[in-house]
């Protein structure tokens, strides 16, 4: 006997976040597994049904394969972990003849997230997955350095970040996600720039760059010296930026940072996100991310909200009487 | 490999400052488990955040009928002290089984089994593996003195238990991996789990005193990790067929495939 899965709640959790998109990206609810943090979705398997999730974002890919950095990669610090992994991974090539072929078959859309070194090699990517099946969209992760530019971070400076996002809306028909790094001085000015260069949709945030040194050794307990810190302890960070981000700019928001369950989302919905990313919080509690889809729309039912969207923005006065807000 | 709730029903001291922890776990879980591999468990309450990070722990022991399996846990750092912490009746939030196993090959009679620590766990799983197989096994565990080391009590009978001390307060007085040698002529296989200086001097006395590739080496290292499950990447041991994660290609390597 088939068993349907019985849906605990009415509300409606759906959301598109590439509605100027003609390929759109239609999630049937807005919990989404955070780029590194699941691998490309067959780890997790055997633990979660992973098909119910909105979606998931892959690790990160690179034009070449790359080993990563030495250990130890990763420490725990208050709250929170410093990770250094190096962005190991395949390479795109080898990404594409791996990967796709399986998640063309799944219900879940499957988002790459891209990391280059260059605009020509994020352009490079975008046009190899632009018609690979199986492939939903892109997140564009510009915390990456510019060699070109000396090394300077993409996502720090609004001129590189519209320029590479530019270059992969060409590149691509796919819905393109620009995941932000925390690090810039204006992230309104980023978040603004890139939406003008033709992003369907932002990402935010990143780590935040870390340090933590044992006493002991006299080092860092990272090889890599520094890394990226995530976890509970940049939640409220990640949430102030969400919503500086919400307010200037009109595609949708996707916040992450530190959500470890639905309060935490609740956070991040109304300061103006559509979606949710989850990243850390999956490594201790990986039942929380289908958890966290039925407690939503059970919080939704109980507060007298129909859909998502009667809560997004809701503490956020940019958002103005949008929707069927309650509040 | 699921999330479970299991209940701790028994707390035994053991090595001095740690602790044999039992607790109920699914049927399935129990029957699956093979020496070597491990399970992740939460060191805190899932409301609160801190310490972040799921703890490894080598399986010590299972006991299918009861329902119950053993951990070994040394109260050391956040998280392991609050495992120990814990009474019995109360509820531990375990990840598992994760990770391969140790290999015994078909063909081998004479297992030696050369443990640090705690990494005395997964070799008394093995060793009680070996024991039921009709196999000989001798088990080497060094500790710093007589009361870090485990009871002989816990030893299978058909076990050959020999003891190294730094202090010298039981058996050998030095380091264990001193006695190994004696022992590579015997041996069809090695199985290692301890810290990194006991597999840096294992290493050296096999290397120097066994012939050819004979016998091999198996060892369970242990990294920090995060997810268990193969998706982080931050476990990774480097070997000479590239980047492994410790948590799902290991935690059990070849000691001759790993790059030192």
């Amino acid at each position: 006997m088939v068993t349907v899965e019985k849906q605990q709640y009415m509300a409606d959790l759906t959301v598109d976040l590439a509605p100027s998109n003609p390929r759109e990206l239609v999630l049937r609810n807005p919990v989404i597994p955070a780029s590194g943090c699941f691998g490309y979705g067959l780890e997790y398997s055997p633990m979660i049904d992973v098909q119910r999730l909105g979606a998931f974002v892959c690790k990160g890919i690179t034009p070449k394969v790359r080993s990563g950095n030495p250990m130890p990669r990763i420490t725990e610090t208050p709250s929170g972990m410093l990770n250094a992994i190096g962005l190991q991974n395949p390479g795109i090539d080898g990404f594409i003849r791996k990967y796709p072929p399986t998640w063309e078959h799944w219900r879940v859309p499957a988002i790459v997230n891209i990391s280059a070194e260059s605009v020509e090699d994020y352009a490079m990517m975008a046009r190899k997955l632009d018609d690979v099946a199986g492939i939903a969209g892109i997140e564009v992760n510009i915390s990456c350095p510019n060699i070109e530019a000396g090394g300077f971070c993409f996502g720090w400076d609004a001129r590189m970040s519209e320029t590479v996002t530019q270059a992969v809306r060409k590149a691509t028909t796919l819905p393109v996600i620009v995941k932000l790094s925390p690090g810039a001085l204006d992230i309104m000015e980023i978040a603004s720039a890139v939406e003008g260069a033709g992003a369907d949709a932002v990402s935010l945030i990143n780590t935040l760059v870390g340090m933590t040194i044992d006493p002991r050794t006299r080092r860092s307990k990272i090889a890599n010296l520094t890394g990226g810190l995530s976890g509970p302890a940049v939640k409220p960070v990640a949430v102030r930026m969400v919503y500086q981000v919400a307010s200037v700019v009109k595609i949708p928001v996707v916040g992450m940072g530190g959500i470890s369950g639905v309060q935490d989302a609740l956070e991040f919905f109304m300061a103006g996100a559509s979606a949710v990313q989850v990243g850390t919080a999956v490594f201790s509690t990986p039942s929380m991310l289908t958890r966290l889809i039925d407690e939503l729309g059970m919080w939704l039912d109980s507060n007298g909200c129909t859909s998502l969207n009667g809560i997004v923005g809701a503490a956020n006065p940019a958002f103005g009487t949008r929707g069927e807000s309650t509040f | 490999m699921r999330e479970f709730q299991g209940i701790i029903t028994a707390k035994h001291p053991v090595m001095g400052d740690s602790w044999l922890m039992t607790f109920t776990a699914p049927t399935e879980v129990l029957h699956a488990a093979r020496a070597g591999q491990f399970v992740n468990v939460l060191p805190r309450e899932r409301a609160v955040y801190d310490p972040l990070l799921r703890r490894p722990f080598s399986v010590y022991g299972v006991a299918p009928d009861e329902g119950l399996m053993t951990i070994l846990v040394r109260p050391y750092g956040r998280g392991g002290g609050w495992i120990v912490d814990r009474n019995i009746g109360s509820e531990i939030d375990v990840m598992g089984l994760l990770g391969n196993r140790f290999d015994i090959a078909p063909r081998s009679t004479h297992l030696l089994m050369v443990g640090g620590g705690v990494g005395a766990a997964p070799l008394l799983m093995l060793a009680r593996e070996a024991v039921a197989r009709k196999l000989s096994v001798t088990y080497l565990l060094g500790a710093a003195n007589a009361g870090a080391l485990l009871e002989a009590s816990e030893i299978p009978g058909e076990v050959e238990y020999v003891v190294a001390t730094e202090d010298g307060s039981a058996g050998y007085h030095g380091f264990v991996t001193d006695l190994v040698p004696d022992y590579l002529q015997w041996a069809d296989q090695v199985f290692a789990c301890g810290p990194g200086p006991m597999f840096e001097s294992l290493r050296s006395v096999v290397l120097a005193n066994r012939m050819g590739k004979r016998p091999s080496v198996q060892v369970s290292v242990e990294r920090t990790m995060a997810c268990g499950v193969g998706a982080c990447l931050g476990c990774m041991v480097e070997t000479k067929r590239g980047m492994k994660t410790s948590c799902v290609d290991g935690p059990v390597f070849d000691m001759d495939m790993v790059q030192w």
